[in-house]
């Protein structure tokens, strides 16, 4: 899985609202959905080639749903959308570039995430067993507008469907077959001349469940919790990245007990069981120095780290640093495993400092993905230097909540001002860059420096005080030996 | 003047001297601190830090609790986790000292916002406190003759293996303060009785209470203060200065000591303490027939008065004879006798044979320990005896009390080790006094006291003048006197050499992590330990009840956070016999006894793949002995040996020892590593059982948790199972 997490552009959001919304002059030339099925992300695409611009969504996946992205086909510029909830449906009025002239055609591609979507099924398989999942989604796009052609393609990573649903009562769209298996894909459709489907009408009649029960080769991963606490040192040049991670294996449970042997002669004959997870690699930035690994308690010595080095200044980043992670224990079905990993990298390879402002600004990846992992929940803390002042964030995308706070740590006497940011249900398309900008004043920078040059001289002179002031009643005599 | 061996600058002032031995000795005492300090770190550099062995688990563990929920909170902590189902009162039976010092520390780093872990606090702890070891035995030696011997013993203790084998970094536990507080408590003793003082006699008291919070061990300071008082008093000693000293100690620090809710009333109640307490008395006695002597002087009168002395004496000791028959004062525990009796704690007490550091101690590790301290050590008593202060029998009476407590326990050479340092170092100190002397003795003049012309001369002429009958006496030459030196100074870098290889080798491994070298020389960490706890901790239940031999008790609560049976805090003996039992029955036996304990995990540490001794199997009949000790009807030792008494684990293995569910869970599925070759159990050499069918977790309700959740031998067995495929091929 390709890593681009460091080359994602700040996302911009469009605060212009069109005021077509609601038009239904519109016609959906032809509607492909595709769904990349996969472990803890599912990957919905929806390609319309059409005049419009209220997508749908149903109401089951809507709840799954964490990222909504709707694009023009072929450029990199998203589009900016409202949404609106009814009874089944969201309604999501996406904003076009221009304004569409009469007839013609745009090709909207409306991506979205799902996470936590596909559920293990059996929910609880032995050591050698195949690891099944089970994806349900509506069969039909809904869209206010009317359809020439639809069709919904669910791509699997290997070839080998336990089951799929076959459609009823849709044989007033459905042209050769309601659904075909070609392969790694299920495709329903194609389904043609179909009404505008927002109704209750529509959806009563026509819409059902269509639930796809496949094969995943790869372990289903989890970060329940992730707390990230970004640390930045002027003194040091430094800005330390810590990450104490809840790692979840919501794949099937493990059936009877875990055998070592048969572990080990899996690993021998090259056929890993598909639910478990022996290592993760991670792509961590480049130039970091001073990783560690470590859980509650203590070191664990199983991972390698192979260090980038660190990119000129205005080159493209692209290399990264390896890190192969091994938990303690391989990572079965239902198996938690926490830990913490943490770097220090050089502050120049994420700041920059703007010499007519006097203004710094730093960057801060919101994550560090785990190919095909969610997190379920993150917090993340911000720590800027202490006394620095005129704080300002830019968000690549909305927080769930954000606050600025005070951090003491390490001799500080006045604390450090901190952003504290929380977020649910990231993939890897939110690891992008938090930019945070402040000011520093000289006197702030030295101001460490000071105090504790002040609290020794006080130390000092009390001590030589004390050592010169006689207390005793009775005048010292030498001592008798 | 006399002639000088080699020249020495005479335009000094003695200011001058005075300072300059005085920044050198400031100098030099931080460099050994920085020493004692360093050559112990060896453990973080070569593993991490980390927690050691077994007990420090569970200190850490109650100190995480004070650190977290306050002094108060830890007072009357009651650990629902520990021996379950009992349960146990931490606060009240443990010496909470060590807790309460990491604590403090901790809680003064986070006022001036330092944020460093409590983890880090805890491992640092034992090198931090050797460093003020080291001062406190510099103070105690400067005491016995002078600062040089000062420094030496200084030297000696902050880098002798007998002390580092317990203070490295990351041993957390009560010794790794408690040497410091005894020396200490020494040192303040020392100087009360020197001086006489009140103060001193009270910061003793102080610190003793110190002590007493601090290590079960503060009984020898209990005994050895007054074994002195008394010996002073014998040899006609007796001085007001003895008096004012004990009195102050003894009261203040008796009564300091009952505040510790573990100790509570012993110190009134029990043998070990009641000759803290007859010697009090005896003083009170000696003190009042010396006024009543000052008043009367009749040598009738005196007489009389020795008879009583002697006849009260013999009273008070056949009413304490008494009381203990009665049971008014608490008999003599079980540890105490098997001091006098290296073959008692075997017979009667299992629990205590069975752990290694009560063993009596083998010969060469005195020499390991200590090295070439152990010769130097006689040297420095016999040194004592030619002056014989009041002090000078202090170290006589605790080298030979510590020499023979040393040789009953192997933990019991940490207390020996401060004595034969200071010994030691008075011993070298003097040779060198005499061989570093510039002043060539003088064959002509007599009967003139040869002046010490340099150094700190404190010393040198109290012995110069105490033999100035012979001037005679003395080193002639430079080449004399630089052929001791170099051998000296070549034996003391050898010293530092043996004790850095010691210390590095053998007592920096933190057993909780184990190093294993390749083929080719590479360390390997095996980390299974604590791949099993943190399993257990993050994929079982809370509540879930894990039973384990008592060793893993306090490592399984720190590490892996689960109730336990039994642990290393071996107070329960039919508990830990209940274990012993479940784990030497068959398995339809064995059942109802876990079921009974709501038992859902059993761990078990098994070595035969990688040849790691220290394995269950090896401890296997201790587990049966102790079993045995309360159920002689269901569990025989013998049953557990071949008929021809040895006792195997392969096809000839005995019955009893085949059915019971220790051999059932070591060997289950063992000999599948090996493919069809014959399975070889590397700790015993033998074969290895084929077929051994566990029959437990297919069984009742707990089909699934009644388990061995992981076998870390297993683990290894990978490892091994690689490599010797690859040789094979």
């Amino acid at each position: 899985m390709p890593m681009k997490w460091a080359s994602v552009p700040l996302a911009l959001l469009l605060s212009v609202t069109s005021a077509l919304c609601g038009s239904s002059s519109f016609e959906n030339t032809a509607i492909v959905r595709t769904v990349e099925l996969g472990g803890a992300v599912v990957h919905v695409t929806t390609t319309t080639a059409l005049k419009t611009y209220t997508v749908a969504l149903g109401k089951a996946d809507r709840e799954k749903t964490s990222l909504v992205e709707a694009k023009v086909k072929g450029q990199d510029k998203l589009l900016s959308y409202t949404e609106r909830v009814e009874k089944d449906v969201s309604l999501f009025d996406v904003t076009l570039p221009k304004p569409l002239a009469g007839n013609k055609t745009v090709n909207i591609v409306f991506e979205n995430i799902q996470t936590h979507a596909t559920t293990p099924w059996p929910e609880t398989a032995e050591q050698r067993d195949d690891q099944g999942l089970k994806y349900t989604t509506g069969l039909f796009v809904l869209s206010p507008y009317s359809t020439l052609v639809q069709r919904t393609k669910l791509k699997a990573l290997v070839p080998r469907f336990k089951s799929y649903t076959e459609p009823k009562n849709v044989d007033a769209f459905v042209g050769d077959a309601a659904v075909t298996k070609a392969g790694a894909t299920v495709v329903y459709g194609p389904y043609k001349d179909i009404p505008a489907s927002t109704n209750a009408n529509f959806i009563e009649k026509y819409q059902q469940p269509i639930t796809v029960h496949y094969y995943h080769e790869q372990p289903v991963l989890e970060v329940r919790t992730l707390k990230r606490a970004v640390e930045i040192s002027h003194w040091g040049a430094n800005i330390n990245t810590q990450d104490d991670i809840t790692l979840y294996n919501a794949g099937p449970k493990l059936k009877g007990h875990f055998s070592r042997l048969e572990h080990q002669m899996q690993g021998y004959m090259n056929k890993p069981a598909p639910h478990i997870l022996p290592a993760l690699n991670l792509g961590l930035p480049p130039g970091i120095r001073n990783a560690y690994y470590y859980d509650t308690i203590g070191n664990v010595s199983t991972s390698k780290l192979r260090v980038a080095p660190l990119a000129p200044k205005g080159a493209q980043r692209s290399q990264f640093s390896l890190l192969e992670l091994r938990p303690r224990y391989p990572l079965l079905g239902g198996w938690n495993y926490s830990f913490t990993l943490g770097w220090d990298a050089p502050l120049e390879s994420s700041a920059a400092y703007d010499k007519k402002t006097g203004t710094y600004t730093v960057s801060v990846p919101i994550l560090t993905p785990i190919p095909g992992a969610v997190v379920t929940d993150e917090e993340l803390q911000i720590i800027l230097p202490e006394g620095a002042t005129d704080v300002n964030y830019a968000l690549p995308f909305p927080a769930l909540s954000a606050e600025i706070g005070t951090h003491v740590t390490f001799l500080d006497t006045v604390g450090r001002p901190s952003i504290t940011l929380r977020y649910k249900n990231l993939t890897v398309k939110n690891a992008q860059d938090i930019y945070v900008t402040y000011k520093v004043s000289t006197l702030a920078h030295i101001k460490k420096g000071l105090n504790v040059a002040a609290a020794v001289f006080i130390l000092f002179a009390l001590g030589g005080i004390a050592r010169r002031v006689d207390l005793s009643i009775t005048p010292r005599k030498k001592k008798v030996q | 003047m006399p002639s000088l061996a080699y020249p020495v600058p005479t335009d000094l002032s003695p200011a001058t001297v005075k300072n300059t031995a005085s920044l050198f000795r400031i100098v030099t005492l931080a460099l050994i601190s920085g020493a004692a300090i360093a050559s112990r770190l060896f453990s973080i550099i070569n593993f991490e830090s980390v927690i050691h062995e077994f007990d420090p688990w569970f200190n850490y563990r109650a100190t995480r609790v004070l650190a977290s929920k306050g002094f108060y909170e830890f007072w009357n902590w009651f650990d629902p986790t520990a021996w379950y189902p009992l349960g146990r009162v931490v606060g009240g039976t443990v010496y909470p000292g060590l807790m309460a010092t990491s604590g403090v520390i901790y809680y003064l780093l986070q006022a001036l916002n330092l944020p460093v872990d409590i983890r880090n606090i805890c491992v640092l702890l034992a090198p931090g406190f050797s460093a003020f070891t080291a001062w406190a035995t510099y103070m105690f030696t400067k005491e016995m003759k002078d600062e040089s011997a000062g420094l030496l013993a200084a030297a000696f203790i902050g880098i002798a293996p007998g002390y580092i084998s317990r203070s490295v970094a990351g041993s957390y536990d009560n010794e790794a303060i408690a040497i410091f507080l005894l020396m200490f408590t020494f040192y303040l003793w020392i100087k009360a009785l020197k001086l006489g003082s009140a103060l001193y006699g009270t910061i003793a008291a102080v610190f003793y209470f110190y002590m007493v919070a601090a290590w079960g061990g503060y009984v020898f300071i209990t005994n050895m203060i007054p074994v002195h008082a008394l010996v002073l008093i014998f040899m006609g000693r007796f001085s007001h200065r003895l008096y004012v000293a004990y009195c102050s100690w003894y009261a203040i620090g008796t009564l300091s000591s009952m505040q510790v809710p573990f100790v509570g009333f012993q110190p009134v109640s029990t043998s070990e303490h009641m000759g803290a307490l007859g010697v009090f008395g005896l003083l009170q006695l000696v003190a009042f027939a010396n006024l009543v002597r000052s008043h009367v002087s009749s040598q009738n009168f005196q007489k009389l008065l020795r008879i009583a002395v002697v006849a009260i004496g013999a009273l008070g000791a056949s009413a304490f004879v008494f009381l203990t028959y009665t049971g008014k004062i608490a008999p003599w525990t079980g540890r105490f006798y098997s001091l006098w009796d290296t073959g008692y704690a075997k017979k009667y007490i299992p629990i205590i044979a069975s752990v290694s550091e009560h063993q009596p101690t083998a010969w060469p590790s005195f020499f390991m320990d200590l090295q070439m301290l152990m010769f130097l050590f006689p040297a420095g008593v016999i040194l004592c005896f030619r002056e014989l202060r009041d002090e000078h029998l202090f170290v006589i009476i605790y080298a030979v009390l510590s020499s023979y407590f040393a040789g009953v326990m192997v933990r019991l050479m940490l207390t020996l080790t401060p004595v034969v340092c200071v010994s030691a170092a008075i011993a070298l100190s003097s040779l060198l006094d005499v061989y570093l002397n510039p002043v060539e003795p003088d064959e002509e003049q007599d009967a003139v006291a040869q002046p010490a012309k340099s150094g700190p001369a404190d010393a040198a002429p109290s012995t110069a003048s105490s033999k100035s009958t012979s001037s005679t006496r003395g080193i002639f030459g430079i080449d004399t006197r630089l052929v001791v030196v170099f051998n000296t100074l070549w034996m003391l870098s050898f010293f530092v050499f043996h004790c850095t290889y010691v210390t590095s080798t053998a007592y920096s491994s933190p057993s909780v992590v184990l190093a294993s070298q390749g083929q080719d020389g590479s360390q390997h960490i095996i980390d299974d330990f604590r791949e099993a706890y943190y399993w257990l901790r993050q994929n079982t239940e809370e509540d879930a009840v894990v039973m384990s031999w008592w060793d893993y008790g306090y490592q399984i609560a720190g590490m892996a956070d689960r109730p336990t049976l039994v642990d290393n805090n071996t107070w329960n003996n039919t508990h830990i016999a209940t274990v012993g039992k479940a784990m030497s029955s068959s398995e339809e036996n064995a059942y109802p006894i876990l079921r009974k304990h709501d038992v859902e995990y059993v761990l078990v540490i098994f070595g035969g793949l990688i040849g790691y001794s220290g394995d269950d199997i090896n401890k296997f009949l201790w587990m049966v002995r102790i079993a045995q000790g309360v159920w002689p009807d269901e569990i025989q030792e013998s049953n557990y040996f071949t008929p021809r008494g040895e006792y195997r684990v392969d096809e000839n293995a005995s019955k009893t020892m085949k059915e019971s569910l220790m051999y059932k869970m070591s060997y289950y599925r063992f000999a599948d590593l090996f493919g069809g070759n014959q399975a070889v159990d590397r700790v015993r050499n033998q074969h290895a059982p084929k077929n051994i069918e566990l029959g437990l977790p297919r069984r009742g309700v707990h089909v699934r948790k009644l388990d061995r959740p992981y076998l870390p031998s297993q683990e290894r067995g990978h490892a091994r199972a690689g490599s010797e495929e690859r040789e094979r091929l």
